[in-house]
């Protein structure tokens, strides 16, 4: 942890704070509006989908599919020195989408990656502020 | 009573900065504004005083300073790539409204000196937010710009219609045949870059891999360039030196600014922008005997080619098949100048879409810029789209000969 040497997100408390929180527990905590009970991703102070204002956080089941990949061979800083990687868009099991780089697959072998394959959340502690989630193909 | 600005004004000049490509005695923003500006405003017969409006992405208020004019129409839009088919649209609505008769639209971007001035010279850039949602969400997983994005769209695009990297590599095939007939390309030949000349699929498969699918020959050039446009009312424009290439429809859309939030990997919002287009143009796709689409990478195209009806969903490689929309091609010609791809590409490349549309429909092509010619084609009629951002905002225009 000491030695994480990737950007580590500074975050917005006021509209994200309850997300980093349940990460340092290791659960991923969504933002879900109470009038028409969908799932937004990112976190807003406003429904995307109805514009209610009402929003509130639950526990979601931390479990979703690749909607699409690359792998990245070339990067910046720490990340320089992990390619070739696979960056991920991943389909919440709960709707709407979150960014990755993936886990348990081989950038070398993109064409033994699927979209559509199922994958669980986890949570990386980089410091005492700040987890940050990750998935991995199970 | 809103009227349908559809002819209501005209593109009536075209020109780029002095030098374009990479420049090595160095350029910044600024000198390849003002050397775009200057050509074009000789090439229509004005002074820049003549000038009523002024638009430039993030750059129209220092240039009216820089050049002491004093516009009544001040367009600052910095989208992206598209800001200047955007401009061109918003031009052509100000016009129609009756606010003035003569903008112009302008870029300067020196995205290969910058990079040897450690960033000087490139304008102001806004500091990260890091309470930005991508700065949050997407900011901590390695991407590092533009190809690390849009490679995402070309995995999904294979996948959902069994599309592979070798037809999108016929884009970068067929777009560097133009390069080699346009004298200004950086890729027309060995004596302009190491690596110019003609292609094959192999050459393209066979490089670098920088974000896979995307190869480095799927991969835009990143140069200097500076270009410009007067955009003028139909009463006034046939009163200049230059021939009128008349704006027949315009549409600007957005569906996201980092990808996190885009619905949909295979389709951009030019499904909208063209659609817009076209019904203000009253001409659909089967009409259009020139197209110069945004291509950023093989990917961009590919997909920008579906949106713009030009080819069924899930096949627009097939647009540039065979070298189909190549030089001689049996299709409709697209990216007469070579494109992003081979010819130029600073950063925001929407502006070069915009100088050879009017070249190829003003008839000017051949008359050359700085003596070198480019290829002139029969085409009165064309789509140009642009797309800004990563695959995020898009602008269209369709324009048409004055004949
Ligand atoms: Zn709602």
């Amino acid at each position: 942890m000491a030695d994480y040497n990737k950007p580590i997100p500074d975050p917005d408390p006021y509209t994200t704070g309850p997300f980093w929180e349940g990460a340092k527990a290791g659960k991923l905590v969504l933002p879900r509006c109470t009038d028409c009970n969908r799932t937004h991703f990112y976190p807003r102070n406003i429904c995307p989908f109805c514009y209610s204002m009402n929003i509130e956080w639950y526990e979601a089941s931390g479990e979703g599919w690749i909607q699409t990949f690359a792998v990245q061979h070339r990067a910046m800083g720490g990340w320089a020195d992990e390619t070739p990687f696979v960056t991920a868009f991943i389909d919440l099991k709960e709707g709407d989408r979150m960014f990755t780089v993936l886990r348990g697959v081989d950038g070398n072998k993109p064409e033994d990656i699927k979209c559509g394959t199922p994958v669980k959340v986890e949570f990386e502690k980089v410091n005492d502020d700040v987890s940050i989630p990750f998935w991995r193909v199970v | 009573m809103p009227t349908n600005p559809s002819m209501a004004a005209a593109i009536v000049g075209a020109a780029e900065s002095n030098k374009i490509g990479y420049i090595e005695e160095g350029a910044t923003n600024m000198t390849l504004f003002i050397e775009a500006i200057k050509n074009v405003c000789d090439q229509v017969g004005i002074k820049p005083s003549d000038i009523e409006g002024i638009a430039a992405p993030g750059y129209a208020n220092a240039l009216a300073e820089y050049l002491h004019i004093r516009p009544k129409w001040i367009d600052t839009t910095s989208v992206g790539g598209c800001s200047f088919q955007m401009q061109v649209h918003h031009a052509m609505a100000a016009i129609n409204a009756g606010i003035l008769d003569i903008a112009v639209v302008a870029h300067g971007e020196s995205g290969y000196s910058a990079r040897k001035n450690n960033g000087k010279g490139r304008g102001p850039r806004p500091a990260a937010d890091p309470w930005a949602p991508a700065a949050m969400f997407e900011g901590p997983y390695g991407l590092s710009g533009p190809p690390s994005n849009y490679s995402h769209a070309f995995t999904r695009h294979m996948h959902r219609y069994g599309s592979s990297q070798e037809d999108f590599a016929q884009i970068a095939v067929t777009t560097r045949d133009w390069a080699t007939l346009n004298p200004r390309a950086v890729m027309h030949s060995k004596e302009t870059h190491p690596a110019g000349g003609p292609i094959t699929v192999e050459d393209v498969m066979n490089s670098r891999i920088i974000s896979w699918p995307l190869k480095l020959l799927d991969c835009c050039l990143v140069t200097d360039h500076g270009g410009a446009v007067i955009v003028a009312s139909a009463e006034r424009a046939r009163s200049f030196k230059t021939k009128p290439v008349w704006i027949a429809g315009a549409a600007e859309a957005i569906s996201h600014t980092s990808m996190i939030e885009m619905d949909d990997y295979t389709r951009t919002s030019a499904w909208q922008s063209a659609e817009t287009a076209y019904t203000m143009a009253g001409m659909g796709p089967g009409e259009m005997e020139l197209a110069m689409i945004y291509d950023s990478f093989t990917l961009t195209a590919g997909i920008t080619a579906e949106m713009l009806r030009l080819t069924p969903l899930g096949e627009g490689p097939s647009l540039w098949a065979d070298g189909k929309a190549g030089p001689g091609g049996s299709g409709i010609p697209v990216n007469t100048n070579g494109g992003g791809l081979s010819f130029s590409h600073s950063g925001m490349y929407g502006m070069m879409l915009l100088i050879e549309a009017y070249r190829q429909l003003s008839g000017t092509a051949e008359d050359g810029v700085h003596g070198l010619p480019g290829k002139q084609t029969s085409a009165k009629t064309a789509i140009v789209n642009g797309t800004g951002g990563v695959l995020s905002v898009t602008g269209t225009l369709v324009l048409v000969a004055d004949d």
